[in-house]
């Protein structure tokens, strides 16, 4: 776990730290934008200093720098362990590090991180030390979170390997949603995952279960694991768009970077038709 | 004996063979198991694949591992090739007899084998052993315990005669008669020498209840006899006993010190018992040979030791002029001699008168008296020449006015007219007679017949009946020219011209060459001892051995029991006379295993009822490890098919394509010839020192440092610059170009091949030194040369008589004065060749044994030399003396010096300790 956090902290500092603020007027301390006097509002707001040097009341308004939970969420079953001799880390390790890297780069722009399942969220400056304790004791999990439905202002961010069967998948999310929350999901796999580059008489295993599996020829299946990951993949997607949630991948030869900033992007940015 | 040369020494173990058509079906159910990886995503996989049946092991991979467990079964039941015979039955005892002639003495060491695993036979059986050697004088057979059979074993060895077998029969019949139900194992040479056969007869009707069993040797030994130093080369008889197929070795030729001169290769045609070896070599090198031995298997038969009898014939020359000397290449002497020298030992009066010179020579011993025109003689010198003549020496005379004007002349093959005869002169009708074909008889017929040749003058013979058969060469009217007369055993012959030009142009031409050589070669056996006993001095009528042969036909000194030869030689050697060099080194006789004229017969045992058998094939040899390892073969085999199976070895391509680069690599790899080239040329044309290299990189590299060291401090201190010293090897490299070679032996280094080992012996036969240093002063015993690698390099090598070296030793004095040669210890002395002693130098004695300008070919040192010698670049040394004192290392290099400097100069520094005598006699 120290190595992690090293690394999300790392990575963290690598992002440029600018994306904060909502974007919108509100309570906060940053100038936003002066909008002319509606009759009726409370005759404190006016900004006497604008509204002397002309004819009109010009009302002062600020940015909207509402603290804003966002729930993390790290699959820590054991499929998540997996790493293949083509990865720098395993699955597990990359969710972490982009997990706590995410939950750095939000503390520090305001917002209030939590995990969960695993206690209260967080503002602290330290709170990558904090949710890794918290990662580090808790017991290992499933391959999808609790389901119950986030407050509306809240934000989900879902990182695991997402090879869990699509409906449950999509039953998760929309769940999660249920009172208009928003989310990502990234799903992080394993290069072999993906190229499936086996060949020769092998025995596949499952790390979850007791199932396996032995071919003679896998090489032969390689183009239909392909289209039947690709339709898998496509199912999350969608589960994801239906409750407005975006969805990214990320590969563990990849730097955590990309991921990261991705990500960050998507939870800055006003998704299309949010309710917000 | 069982039909096969095969057994099981535990051949129920083969009942293990029973489980492999359980294997069979165990290895067809169980296939290799696969690969097993995790897969998180198996979940799709499973949508797209359901369980796969389960495999079969492929039919070839069960062979495989059916072969596999059957080799392993089959190698634990222990099988053996050739299994060693079973006890014999019976209770009677074992008699061995084993013959010890030279004929056994090449396969000397599998004789041994086979008589200690009969002995072994015998000891398991609880038999008791006789045993006998036949090559040894008349003894009875007692039996005695194993043990002792070995002891007696181990005092055996080859004996330069042949065995008598047949002498012993009868103690061996009484002897059987004693014990009934007797073994005898009879070890033969496998050759029908002395009676074999009867012997093999007697053996097989001795009967009560006795059995006869023989062991053969497959090929018997080849022998040398018959040398004969004819014109155009020296020839060998090479001899077999076997009828086989076609074969060839070599005969190698060495002089009286050892030194090879030549080698030679013969060739048996199918079937032959014999065939000759020639050496096609030039007069004066033929007649340096002293010895001849076949180059493999190597016995007293195989050597063949020639004396003076097969040497060019010394010549005395003895001119009636006395003022020749004015003139002396117009002299008859001169023509003479230069006619003579390319096949004779010419020898000239050394002055005075004629007579004075025949006393000389006849005491000397010469074999031919040439007589340029001498009138007569003093009547004692006259009766002497007489008697030498008729004792076998061989006068030839040459005409001329003394001759013509002498008076009664009895010296002379025919009778002479006086005066002579003028052909052609100013007063004369006739012409020049020219030279008439030889008479068939003449030893001169085949002889070209020169037209050149022109006689002016000529002695006349008196025409007498017998004349014309003493006619050796006639002139083309039929006069004359050479006669020739038989004088008690020796001969006189005449030239009825002068030996100059004066009388004809025949002294000038090729024929006369031809003439006088042949003449020559007819010249009796006129040995040292007649002459000088003939001439009333007391010489011995026998000669002592002076060194004999063993049965491996090395010299050895002669064993007591060896008795003096007749000065006339022997024409073969018995067990009184074993062959070898009889008499002192320049007079002495040589005396053979075999006589001119022997032949080789193999051993006939047909239809005896004896069992034969040979010596080699009884050699057991467990076949168990073969089996295992064809075994593990199979299974690094299995062991790769299954990776391949299972689809673990993806890189097998890559790996294949490695393989064949190496083995390209290996198969283009540059050949070394032009660096081979480079370097001799480079050792040819600067003196340097050399090391052995020994294939250890630390003793190499200390004895490269060391040789540096040496070779720095040589240039500093003394007149010699020595080039970069080099590394070789004595297999490969050309040694004639160093004059010290350092060869650092450690105790674990591999004895090198016979062929360097015969380089290495030929380099210190012609003047190299090798310092042999066995780098372990303080673990070695106070003996010396403990170090069994040394020992082993040393047994193949002729190394002569040893001795610590003297204080007196030239290497103490050839540049530093030094009392002692240490290295980096200090303890291990020097051993180098022994010099001869005061007496051996008077005797002459010395010579025979002494070579390479008296220079030791052999310096043995236990001190690591080239420990203290070696330094880095800087100078430092690189490795600390024991004990650690700077003097020492001083020392070492004072003496590494001294050791080149006397390799280089010889007995230069010697004779130098007799230069003050030699200044004062000169000054006289």
């Amino acid at each position: 776990m120290p190595r992690l956090v090293v690394s999300a902290r790392r990575i963290a500092a690598s992002v440029v730290h600018g994306l904060h603020g909502r974007r919108r007027s509100g309570t906060g301390e940053n100038f936003w934008q002066f909008r002319r006097f509606n009759s009726g509002e409370p005759g404190s707001r006016i900004d006497w200093r604008r509204s002397a040097r002309g004819d009109n009341l010009f009302v002062r308004e600020h940015e909207w720098e509402a603290a804003h939970t966002v729930w993390l969420w790290i699959d820590t079953s054991s499929s998540m362990a997996y790493r293949s001799s083509l990865a720098e880390d395993s699955k597990a390790e990359r969710a972490v590090i982009i997990g706590l890297a995410l939950a750095d780069l939000l503390v520090r722009g305001g917002e209030r991180v939590g995990i969960l399942g695993l206690g209260a969220p967080t503002a602290s400056r330290r709170a990558i030390e904090v949710l890794a304790q918290r990662l580090a004791s808790a017991p290992a999990g499933s391959g999808l979170p609790m389901a119950h439905a986030l407050a509306p202002l809240e934000e989900g961010v879902l990182i695991g390997d997402f090879l869990a069967p699509e409906d449950e998948i999509a039953e998760t999310v929309r769940t999660l949603s249920n009172r208009g929350a928003r989310g990502h999901l990234l799903s992080i796999s394993d290069p072999v995952e993906e190229t499936f580059p086996f060949s020769g008489r092998t025995e596949f295993l499952d790390p979850e279960g007791a199932q396996r599996i032995t071919l003679g020829r896998p090489q032969d299946l390689r183009a239909g694991y392909a289209a039947r990951l690709q339709a898998h993949r496509e199912a999350v997607d969608a589960a994801a768009a239906a409750s407005l949630w975006s969805s990214g991948r990320h590969r563990t030869d990849n730097p955590a970077t990309g991921a990261l900033l991705a990500l960050h992007a998507q939870l800055g940015a006003p998704v299309e038709g949010a309710r917000l | 004996m069982s039909a096969l040369p095969f057994a099981f020494l535990s051949p129920w173990l083969l009942a293990g063979l029973i489980v492999l058509p359980a294997l069979y079906f165990l290895l067809r159910m169980v296939p290799p198991r696969p690969r097993s990886v995790h897969f998180p995503p198996l979940r799709l996989l499973l949508d797209i694949r359901s369980e796969e049946s389960a495999a079969r092991t492929p039919w070839w991979l069960i062979l495989l591992r059916l072969g596999m467990a059957a080799l392993i079964i089959l190698a634990l039941a222990a099988p053996i090739l050739n299994p060693a015979p079973p006890v014999a039955p019976g209770s009677g005892p074992v008699a061995l007899l084993v013959e010890t002639g030279w004929a056994s003495a090449p396969d000397w060491p599998q004789r041994v084998e086979a008589i200690e695993s009969e002995i072994i036979r015998a000891e398991t059986a609880g038999r008791p052993v006789a045993l006998l050697d036949l090559g040894g004088g008349p003894s009875d057979l007692s039996i005695t315990t194993p043990a002792g059979a070995r002891e007696v074993l181990r005092t055996l060895a080859p004996r330069p005669d042949t065995s008598r077998p047949a002498d012993h029969l009868d103690r061996i019949t009484a002897f059987v008669r004693e014990h009934a139900a007797t073994e005898i194992v009879w070890f033969t040479s496998g050759l029908e020498a002395r009676g074999g056969r009867a012997f093999a007869e007697g053996l097989a009707g001795i009967g009560n209840d006795s059995r006869v069993a023989v062991r053969v040797p497959a090929r018997t030994t080849r022998a040398l006899a018959g040398a004969d130093n004819t014109p155009d080369a020296l020839t060998v008889r090479v001899l077999r006993g076997e009828s086989a197929a076609g074969e060839s070795g070599s005969v190698r030729a060495f002089d009286l010190r050892g030194r090879p001169l030549g080698d030679t290769v013969f060739t048996f045609p199918d079937g032959d018992l014999q065939t000759t070896a020639r050496f096609e070599l030039p007069l004066e090198l033929r007649n340096d040979i002293a010895r001849l031995e076949l180059a493999d298997g190597r016995s007293a038969g195989g050597v063949q030791m020639l004396d003076e009898r097969w040497r060019r014939r010394a010549v005395g020359l003895i001119s009636g002029a006395t003022a020749d000397t004015a003139q002396p290449l117009l002299s008859p002497v001169y023509y003479l001699s230069r006619a003579l020298e390319p096949f004779a030992d010419v020898r000239n009066a050394a002055g005075g008168s004629a007579s004075e010179s025949v006393s000389t020579f006849v005491e000397d011993g010469v074999s031919v008296i040439a007589m340029a025109d001498v009138g007569t003689l003093t009547p004692d010198a006259h009766d002497r020449l007489l008697a030498w003549v008729d004792n076998g020496g061989m006068l030839i005379r040459f005409a001329g006015s003394r001759l013509a004007a002498a008076e009664e002349d009895d010296l002379v093959p025919v009778r002479l007219r006086r005066g002579g005869r003028v052909l052609g002169g100013a007063l004369a009708w006739s012409t020049p007679q020219g030279l008439g074909a030889f008479p068939p008889g003449s030893p001169f017929a085949g002889l070209p017949v020169a037209e050149e040749i022109k006689v002016n003058r000529q002695v006349l013979a008196e025409p007498s009946p017998d004349l014309a058969e003493r006619t050796w060469a006639v002139l083309s009217d039929g006069t004359p020219l050479v006669t020739h007369r038989r004088q008690g055993t020796g001969t006189l012959v005449l030239f009825h011209v002068t030996a100059d030009t004066v009388w004809s142009n025949l002294p000038i031409s090729g024929v006369f060459v031809d003439m006088l050589r042949r003449t020559v070669a007819l010249s009796g056996d006129a040995g040292t001892a007649d002459a000088t006993a003939e001439a009333g001095e007391t010489a011995p009528a026998t000669l002592a051995p002076t060194r004999t042969l063993d049965g491996t036909g090395a010299f050895r000194a002669p064993p007591p029991y060896a008795k003096p030869v007749p000065a006339t030689g022997l024409p073969v050697a018995d067990r009184d006379h074993p062959p070898g060099i009889y008499g002192p080194p320049d007079g002495f006789v040589a005396v053979n295993a075999l006589e001119a004229d022997a032949a080789l017969a193999r051993l006939d045992l047909d239809g005896l009822g004896v069992e034969v058998r040979s010596y080699v094939a009884a050699e057991p040899e467990p076949l168990a490890p073969w089996l295992m390892t064809a075994a593990f073969l199979a299974l690094l085999a299995d062991t790769i098919l299954v990776l391949l199976l299972s689809g673990r070895m993806p890189r097998l391509r890559r790996a294949g394509a490695t393989a064949a680069l190496l083995a390209g690599a290996f198969l283009f790899h540059p050949v070394p010839g032009h660096a081979q080239e480079d370097k001799e040329m480079g050792a040819a044309l600067t003196t340097r020192l050399a090391y052995v290299v020994t294939g250890d990189a630390e003793i190499d590299r200390i004895s490269k440092a060391g040789l540096e060291g040496l070779t720095f401090e040589l240039a500093a201190r003394t007149a010699f610059e020595p080039g970069e010293p080099v590394g070789i090897d004595p297999a490969r490299d050309e040694l004639a170009f160093f004059p010290v070679i350092y060869w650092p032996v450690s105790e674990s280094a591999t004895t090198p091949p016979a062929e360097t080992l015969a380089r290495v012996d030929a380099y210190m036969k012609r003047g190299g030194s090798i310092i042999f240093d066995t780098r372990d002063a303080p673990f070695a015993s106070t003996a010396g040369a403990a170090n069994g690698a040394l020992r082993r390099i040393l047994a193949g090598l002729d190394v002569p008589e040893l001795q610590q070296i003297t204080p007196e030793h030239v290497l103490t004095k050839s540049f530093y004065l030094m009392s002692g040669f240490p290295g980096r210890f200090n303890e291990g002395p020097l051993w180098v060749e022994a010099q001869p002693t005061a007496e051996e130098q008077e005797s002459g004695e010395a010579d025979l044994v002494s070579s390479g300008d008296g220079v030791s070919p052999i310096l043995i040192t236990s001190n690591d030399l080239a420990g203290a010698w070696a330094a880095d670049d800087q100078g430092r040394p690189l490795l600390p003396t024991v004990p650690s004192d700077p003097r020492q290392r001083e020392l070492a290099y004072r003496a590494g010096i001294n050791i080149v400097m006397y390799a280089l100069t010889g007995n230069y520094k010697a004779d130098q300790v007799h230069l003050p005598a030699l200044l004062e006699r000169l000054g006289q």
